[in-house]
């Protein structure tokens, strides 16, 4: 019993969180975005500090992250909506009354923790804000990948400048709630963390 | 000097209204087929606004004979932007019967009965310089006023292949295949970047860091890789000697709807982002966002930290040996005061 409790970061909990499904594409889905950033960031500004020595090389990572995020997006969507799981991850009218609660300790102004379902407010919200990002982020890149045939897109923002600039904000604010969302796996309940990888918190 | 075949040359008018000339002047430098040649074998110039030598009426009376004489039959290429404000006043391309008469009003009067409408620049085909904020006369392309199909020839200046090309194709052809702005597909069917000549040493990684250097222009603002033209094969101008990367110097993408308030700064790799009474740059804004990230997340960390949030999270979901180290930790971080707490 002792080594089980000095180990129990390890070893699978009793309630379940996460079906195998979500974790297999979250485990995809997770490489393809930090791939997409490093590589992205580095063919907006080619330097060292991110791993690459050649533009092609970023270009490939790339190419293969990007196109594993948008096989990845669209089969979570699926899964989300065949299952109807998005119910947990979409705010309702509910989310706005707890995000009162839920800021009010994030910023320390009570000490009562307050107890939500599965998702808090606040994940709620950085979870659908990366299923609209992305989103974004498929469209015009796409639109970038193949400007010819995907021309219209480019025509609706005022041409590929301006597309270019939108995929870069759009990239920005995807890192920003990745990174928000590593800090709160990392400081906040260390068996919700255990469940992306066992299922079981 | 090559022969063109013995159709019979269609009336052309070519109208400047809000432009620096720099198009018409271009394609003044075109040597193959040269403007003698346009002229005699190809065209009919029954007006042109910076060759002509008639003014007032006797010029205006030109454009009402086309218009009448010739419905259907001419090409009408506009050079520049169309100013909308006070009805158009802010460009007069001449008087008729004593009244000025606006390039608003003319190029609707001219637009409507022409064979082909072809847009001379990027000034007449997206608006260019000549609309760029603040734009007070308010100016416009030539699609904007016209309830037709406009055929844009963007640049500035246009080389004088493309315009020149465009007419023979008209002539000959009829209207080329177009994209999605309208403009010829022989001339703005790849991106800069596609056919760059340097585009070697951006596979590579070898970049210019300043103007002058002999490497990709990728790193200095190059906007190749969202340009469609055919500059790197075609170069400039009527000898198709160089061209901006040849001479060192990234591409502005002069061509693109955007240019030049959507793609400027010309020697950064995006356009600056624009919020309410700020003008940032797309990297300073981000490095900014990153920074307020890096903070935010600091501060609720030294939060979490002081009112033994972080302490309370490893007691409670780790045991034994691990979490006993991991809190020793913290409570020399933090004193006894908000270890005690656990």
């Amino acid at each position: 019993m002792k080594l089980r409790q000095r180990v129990s970061l390890l070893i699978r909990g009793k309630k379940p969180r996460h079906s195998g499904t979500a974790r297999l594409l979250h485990w995809l889905y997770a490489p393809a975005v930090l791939g997409s950033a490093l590589s992205g960031f580095y063919i907006h500004w080619p330097g060292s500090s991110l791993g690459f020595r050649k533009m092609n090389t970023a270009r490939e990572t790339h190419f293969f992250a990007q196109f594993t995020l948008l096989f990845t997006y669209i089969a979570r969507v699926m899964y989300g909506l065949k299952g109807k799981n998005y119910r947990e991850i979409l705010p309702n009218r509910k989310t706005l009354s707890d995000m009162a609660k839920f800021l009010k300790y994030e910023f320390y102004l009570t000490d009562k923790e307050p107890k939500f379902p599965k998702y808090n407010p606040g994940q709620k919200v950085l979870f659908t804000g990366m299923v609209l990002f992305v989103l974004i982020q498929i469209i015009t890149g796409l639109s970038l990948y193949f400007p010819k045939s995907w021309q219209k897109t480019a025509k609706l923002v005022g041409g590929l400048n301006p597309l270019r600039k939108l995929h870069f904000l759009s990239a920005l604010t995807i890192s920003i709630l990745v990174t928000g969302h590593l800090y709160f796996v990392f400081t906040h309940e260390y068996k919700k963390m255990k469940s992306i990888f066992t299922g079981y918190e | 000097m090559k022969q063109f075949s013995k159709k019979s040359r269609p009336p052309v008018i070519w109208l400047g209204t809000n432009t620096c000339a720099g198009d018409m002047l271009s394609l003044l430098n075109s040597l193959e087929p040269g403007y003698q040649s346009l002229i005699t074998d190809l065209i009919d110039f029954r007006f042109n606004y910076l060759l002509g030598s008639a003014e007032g009426d006797t010029a205006t009376g030109v454009l009402k004979a086309v218009t009448e004489e010739q419905r259907g039959k001419y090409i009408l290429v506009i050079e520049g932007t169309i100013p909308t404000r006070t009805n158009g006043l802010y460009c007069v391309v001449g008087n008729r019967d004593g009244k000025p008469l606006t390039a608003l009003q003319a190029v609707r009067e001219l637009g409507g009965g022409a064979r082909h409408v072809v847009a001379a620049g990027t000034c007449a085909s997206f608006g260019g310089p000549y609309a760029a904020a603040p734009n007070p006369s308010e100016s416009v392309p030539v699609q904007a006023v016209l309830d037709r199909k406009v055929i844009n020839v963007p640049g500035c200046p246009i080389n004088p292949d493309w315009m020149m090309g465009t007419l023979v194709h008209l002539v000959q052809y009829g209207e080329p295949e177009l994209d999605g702005f309208n403009r010829p597909k022989i001339f703005y069917g790849d991106t800069i970047h596609d056919i760059c000549q340097r585009r070697a040493y951006f596979e590579d990684g070898i970049f210019a860091e300043k103007p002058g250097d002999p490497w990709c222009m990728y790193k200095i603002g190059c906007k190749g890789p969202v340009t469609y033209a055919d500059c790197p094969n075609r170069q400039w101008s009527g000898e198709h000697l160089s061209w901006p990367v040849k001479a060192n110097t990234p591409c502005i993408g002069c061509t693109s709807p955007e240019f030049p308030d959507g793609d400027a700064p010309f020697f950064e790799h995006l356009p600056d982002i624009n919020l309410p009474g700020i003008k940032i740059s797309a990297n300073r804004f981000a490095r900014l966002a990153g920074a307020a990230t890096a903070f935010g997340i600091s501060i609720h960390l030294i939060g979490s930290i002081l009112t033994g949030r972080v302490a309370d999270t490893i007691k409670k979901d780790f045991s034994g040996g691990i979490s006993r180290k991991l809190l020793s930790i913290i409570k020399n971080t933090d004193g006894k005061r908000y270890g005690g707490k656990n």
